[in-house]
């Protein structure tokens, strides 16, 4: 099948590109190996909320201190992107955004502070408004009420770890929602669909009322399950029905928040008339000439090939086939170049889970214009270009840069791809 | 030492038990159209991966919840290990009803062929009784049909016996004043043989219209129904029957489907979930018609002589044409012709999954999952959705009242086919 440009990948640095290439006119097709982690782990977009990743000290503003790490690291993904891909890049995801029906706040100057499910303040750029209430940086009370049997958030667990860091009145309570009985499991994503429903909404609410007691001015964080699709609608009632702002952390895999983020972004790309190519993980590229001709994708029945001229490769890295681990080696699957990595096992990981990961650095290394280069530097081929956590030689959960990378390569590389 | 140049051990994982390839990453949980609708299905990675570690051949079967997978296969799609979950969930289920039996309704609904045959056959009667309150009650009191589904209809004369009686080559042919330069077989299905035959006319008119020579081999129902409803021997039994009579055709005679779901089977299922011998090649050189018209386009064989369709449609893309990985051809397709004004709706499962949505404990969950569907196609204010699969345009047509039909309709119709 011809295409205009190929971008392999279903993450935020796909969509990013995708989006980008749209708005420039061209007709990008999305080719897809399965959902990748934005729909079931995100719920904010981070681009730095920590200079490097022992730092204590979070980031309080992030497009000065990306500026700051391109200066001092000119290897590093977000240098080869440029901060100009960064602020245009954020700039056209903000107004899809919008564009799509969603409210968020935040911008590149200054990040937000926000408390994870287990009490932690972490710095976030942009957040959906549903989250905003629960910025560290304001000081009124906060109590977090989590739901009896929903094991996603421990709110007993949140308040305790959050008044050792944050100097203001913390508490935690918990409720029983109507019709989850106790011994009943359930996910987030089976409360957020019930609280669509108006009357359980009111019921909940009450609940939580005559738990509280009489308080003014505090603020209630719940987890993030506050609807699926109509969550602007359910949030605001919500919120109405309390009497005070409440705000929504996000739970443990299966993220709503992402799933919401997720499924509008790419709804709104395929009503506008992205096409996207499901189930078909990319497996082979063709180069002929220092060019990629064509990729193979597996598909029912038998191979498709995917004719561009030029391709963006925007995949995550192990978790959705943009390369694959052996015990000795790793290996990408389009030009099948080995990726460097430790031949130790055990050098791979870090033992504790918070730590830099060495595994996660694996990737392609990228020319200035972000093609995926070869053991001797040269590009693999000219017109493909690598965007997201494919990309060798960073740690984006010790730094929270995660979406700020997807966003400046996605970007970066929708750009290299027009020009190419 | 050990050798750096040792073949990648993930391969052998993933060959040796390829339930180790799921990461647990709940992709699949939160795009299942069952699960997102109803609290008691546990989600496709309970009951498929995460189960199957501890299912064992010599046991006796689990099966609770499993028959509310509908078998839509999205959770196959948007895994980003491609592990094989459905197929999980499926065989187990089957394994479970060879050990305590299947119902007279899923034994019934498993046969569709002969139940259509019969259908057919009685056209007026069987139509009058699908439609009459009393047959319906009675219906579903005995049977487990829901009496508020519609039946589709029967018609009397099938695609197979218009295919024999017509005068062949149809005179389109000469008329292009070429030899004909392909030859397909067309795998038209159950559906178009004994309900929409009007379908399967104008997938050879526009084939034939391209100077390609149709032949319609004789065939047996492509098995789908039979395998979601937990009758996987008698599935294989129609998938041996096929694959031995398409196995036979010349090697350059392509197969087209014009049903996404019997396309999926012949592609992938009679190989890879049925493993019947010899079912590679024959699903190597299968095609669905809209795939394989934009393949002639591409290869500058399609002919562009267009007639206007000035029409605002609605494009709803099935579950199962997401399972082919080809994309959206039929999309691609009708912006070629002119006055086309076509946009997407895209809002998932329409909830109807062949014969699940039939069933008299499914058919409300069914219309619940479509509402998410019905109501963007009524916000639309669109009188007209376009659908691959026939029983998506069922489901449309009972949930939003609109009008449905196959893309290809509109291709016939652009090519002056009345």
């Amino acid at each position: 099948m011809k295409f205009d440009v190929a971008v392999v990948g279903s993450g935020l640095a796909a969509l990013v590109a995708a989006r980008s290439l749209q708005k420039a006119g061209r007709q990008p097709v999305l080719i897809w190996p399965g959902l990748s982690s934005l729909y079931f782990v995100y719920a904010t977009i981070d681009v730095l909320g920590y200079p490097d990743s022992t730092s204590k000290e979070p980031v309080e503003h992030p497009e000065e201190a990306v500026g700051r790490l391109i200066r001092d690291h000119p290897d590093h993904p977000y240098a080869r992107a440029g901060l100009p891909a960064l602020r245009d890049g954020t700039r056209l995801l903000v107004e899809w955004l919008r564009e799509a029906g969603f409210s968020w706040q935040g911008s590149l100057d200054r990040n937000l502070l926000l408390p994870t499910a287990i009490g932690t303040p972490k710095p976030s750029c942009l957040a959906p408004d549903s989250m905003a209430a629960g910025d560290l940086q304001r000081r009124d009370p906060i109590i977090f009420c989590g739901f009896e049997g929903h094991e996603d958030f421990v709110p007993e667990l949140a308040a305790s770890n959050l008044s050792r860091s944050w100097q203001h009145p913390v508490r935690a309570l918990r409720i029983r929602l109507p019709r989850f009985e106790p011994g009943r499991q359930f996910t987030s994503i089976d409360v957020a669909r019930s609280f669509e429903d108006a009357a359980f909404r009111r019921e909940v609410a009450n609940r939580i009322r005559v738990a509280m007691g009489d308080k003014d001015g505090v603020r209630i964080g719940v987890p993030a399950v506050l609807g699926l699709t109509h969550d602007s609608e359910v949030h605001a009632q919500f919120q109405k029905e309390l009497g005070h702002a409440v705000f929504e952390i996000p739970t443990l895999p299966p993220s709503v928040l992402g799933l919401r983020l997720f499924d509008r972004l790419r709804k709104h790309m395929q009503e506008t008339g992205v096409e996207v190519i499901w189930n078909a993980p990319a497996h082979a590229a063709e180069v002929t000439d220092g060019a990629c001709r064509r990729i193979h994708l597996k598909s029912a029945g038998r191979d498709q090939q995917i004719e561009a001229k030029a391709y963006v490769l925007a995949l995550e890295g192990a978790v959705d086939g943009a390369m694959r681990a052996g015990v000795h080696t790793t290996q990408d699957p389009f030009f099948h170049q080995r990726l460097e990595q430790s031949t130790v096992p055990t050098e791979r990981t870090n033992e504790s889970l918070f730590k830099a990961q060495p595994f996660a650095q694996v990737g392609y290394h990228v020319s200035d214009r972000l093609q995926p280069i070869g053991d001797d530097g040269r590009p693999l081929a000219t017109n493909v270009f690598v965007a997201g956590g494919a990309i060798a030689g960073y740690d984006p959960t010790g730094t929270k840069s995660r979406g700020g990378l997807a966003i400046a390569t996605g970007y970066r590389a929708a750009q290299e791809a027009i020009a190419a | 030492m050990i050798s750096d140049d040792l073949e990648m051990v993930t391969d052998t994982v993933e060959e040796q038990a390829p339930v180790e390839a799921c990461t647990k990453c709940t992709a699949c949980n939160t795009v299942c159209p069952v699960a997102r609708n109803t609290e008691i299905f546990r989600g496709p990675k309970y009951l498929g991966p995460e189960s199957e570690r501890y299912r064992d051949q010599h046991e006796a079967s689990v099966t609770a919840g499993l028959d509310l997978c509908s078998g839509c296969k999205l959770c196959e799609v948007t895994c980003p290990s491609q592990v094989t979950i459905q197929e999980y969930i499926r065989r187990a289920q089957n394994k479970g009803a060879e050990e305590k039996g299947r119902t007279l309704r899923d034994w019934m609904l498993g046969h569709t062929r002969l139940l259509s045959a019969f259908g057919s056959m009685t056209a007026p009667l069987a139509n009058f009784g699908n439609r009459n309150p009393l047959v319906r009650w009675l219906m579903e009191k005995i049977v487990g049909i829901h009496r508020k589904r519609p039946l589709p209809r029967y018609q009397f004369l099938t695609f197979e016996r218009w295919f024999k009686r017509r005068r062949t080559p149809s005179a389109t042919l000469p008329a292009r004043g070429r030899e004909a330069t392909r030859t397909v077989a067309y795998f038209y299905g159950c559906w178009v043989n004994y309900n929409e035959r009007r379908l399967g006319e104008m997938v050879v008119h526009v084939l034939e219209r391209n100077g390609i020579q149709v032949i319609v081999p004789k065939q047996q129902c492509c098995g789908i129904p039979a395998v979601v409803n937990s009758n996987m021997d008698l599935a294989r039994k129609y998938g041996v029957e096929n694959v031995q009579r398409l196995s036979g055709l010349p090697e350059n005679v392509d197969i087209i489907a014009s049903s996404t779901s019997c396309g999926l089977m012949l592609k992938h299922d009679y190989d890879h979930l049925l493993e019947i011998d010899g079912a590679r090649p024959v699903g190597a050189r299968t095609y669905d018609i809209c795939e394989y018209l934009w393949m002639l386009h591409e290869a500058g064989e399609l002919s562009l002589d267009f007639q206007p369709v000035e029409t605002r449609l609605l494009y709803h893309a099935p579950c199962h044409l997401k399972s082919h990985g080809i994309g959206y051809p039929a999309t691609r397709l009708l912006h070629l012709i002119p006055g086309v004004h076509l946009e997407e709706v895209d809002e998932g499962c329409c909830g109807i999954s062949g014969t699940f949505g039939v069933k008299v404990e499914k058919y409300d969950l069914s219309m619940k999952i479509g509402s998410r569907l019905f109501a963007a196609v009524k916000a639309a204010g669109s009188d007209s959705v376009l659908a691959d699969c026939e029983t998506c345009r069922l489901q449309v047509e009972h949930g939003t009242g609109a009008q449905s039909a196959h893309p290809l309709e509109i291709v016939a119709r652009a090519y002056g086919y009345r």
